[in-house]
């Protein structure tokens, strides 16, 4: 199966950085957003989309919150969801892992990390 | 008897008197140190007052201006990557035409073989060409480019890694510009209450109107990826969280 990301960060640097990351390890098709709530919108219109990059600090809709309306959806409910954020506390990683992210990078993060995440959770779904 | 009795009392509020007068000696030069200070002290909160009224007054420009910083840091950040992008294209094109080489040189050594072995008669002048040719060289050169590039993606690579800086000041930015806020509007509503009491007149201040980017406190640019490490040891179950230590957290 083709994967289709959402890459979901309010700083467009980050944005790029993923995408060119994720061109890097020969993953091209994504598209962005720039907080939850355009990620919602883009969920709701494109079923095509099969895996969520996010990060935690945006305005409008978070993160966190993004990633519990998407497991609250039963159309989105099993996407896999990758946070990539610079929230590295134990306590920030236990909260996202309650709110069933499938894995966690803590910026600044390489392609390679990267690649080892999506394997992982690709793998074990 | 009666007299002795009123002489006695007499002399005692006397000593009263007289311990009264030397408390007064000591307490007197307290009280001019007193009036004194106070002397010094009343044109000094009045500097004070005017200082925090002149750092209160510059606050919205100091916030204005870290964000002017963020802002500029994003627009240069995504030039270098306009750049880094611009390379890493350029570094995939040399690549191919240098496999194409490659390819070449191999083809160049496929047909020079199989012309020895249709002409032995040529097989000297052959030969001779095929060592002309340095075939060999130009692939060891090759090669030797392949890695120069290989060693340049690293780097295209390592400075995207080090570009996620910005994101990660900006959010220490933007904890900085909550800071300026808060002790901005501390700032002016002791102000408020001063100039009140004096009833002197209540400044105004400028309001911090600087877009709210949501930040973590926290960030901060760690390459030896430590907080990764601790990322991972509890995604795979190795880090001994204890289930009173989670519902602590989660406030169950």
């Amino acid at each position: 199966m083709a994967l289709k990301f959402l890459v979901v960060d309010d700083s467009v640097t980050m944005r790029r950085i993923v995408a060119n990351s994720l061109k890097s390890i020969g993953y091209d098709n994504f598209v962005e957003a720039a907080d939850g709530k355009e990620a919602l919108s883009k969920l709701n219109s494109d079923d095509s989309i099969n895996f969520v990059i996010t990060d935690w600090n945006m305005p409008e809709v978070s993160g966190l919150e993004l990633v519990k309306a998407i497991r609250s959806n039963e159309k989105t409910q099993s996407l896999p969801i990758l946070m990539v954020t610079t929230r590295g506390l134990k306590e920030d990683i236990l909260e996202a892992l309650q709110a069933k992210v499938n894995n966690y990078i803590v910026k600044p993060f390489t392609p390679q990390t990267l690649r080892e995440k999506i394997e992982q959770i690709l793998a074990s779904s | 008897m009666e007299n002795q009795l009123s002489m006695e009392q007499v002399f005692q509020k006397l000593g009263d008197l007289k311990q009264f007068f030397i408390f007064g000696q000591k307490i007197v030069p307290l009280f001019k140190k007193i009036i004194d200070f106070m002397t010094d002290i009343v044109p000094l909160l009045e500097n004070v007052n005017n200082s925090i009224q002149d750092t209160t007054s510059k606050m919205p420009k100091a916030a204005h201006q870290i964000n002017s910083v963020t802002n500029a840091t994003e627009i240069a950040t995504s030039e270098i990557l306009d750049i880094v992008d611009s390379m890493s294209m350029d570094m995939t094109k040399i690549k191919n035409e240098l496999e194409d080489m490659k390819n070449g040189f191999l083809n160049q050594r496929v047909a020079l073989d199989k012309l020895i072995n249709e002409y032995p008669s040529l097989n000297g002048r052959l030969e001779e060409l095929k060592s002309a040719l340095v075939i060999d060289e130009l692939e060891s050169k090759v090669v030797g480019l392949e890695n120069v590039i290989q060693k340049i993606e690293n780097d295209i690579t390592n400075i995207t890694i080090s570009l996620q800086v910005q994101d990660i000041t900006a959010q220490q930015l933007a904890s900085v510009n909550h800071l300026i806020d808060s002790v901005q509007k501390r700032l002016s509503s002791l102000l408020f209450d001063f100039n009140k009491q004096d009833g002197l007149q209540i400044p105004h201040f400028e309001e911090i109107h600087e877009h709210k980017k949501p930040f973590n406190p926290n960030a901060k640019y760690d390459r030896n990826h430590d907080m990764q490490k601790v990322a991972d040891e509890l995604i795979n179950g190795n880090n001994k969280t204890s289930q009173e230590e989670i519902d602590k957290l989660f406030g169950k």
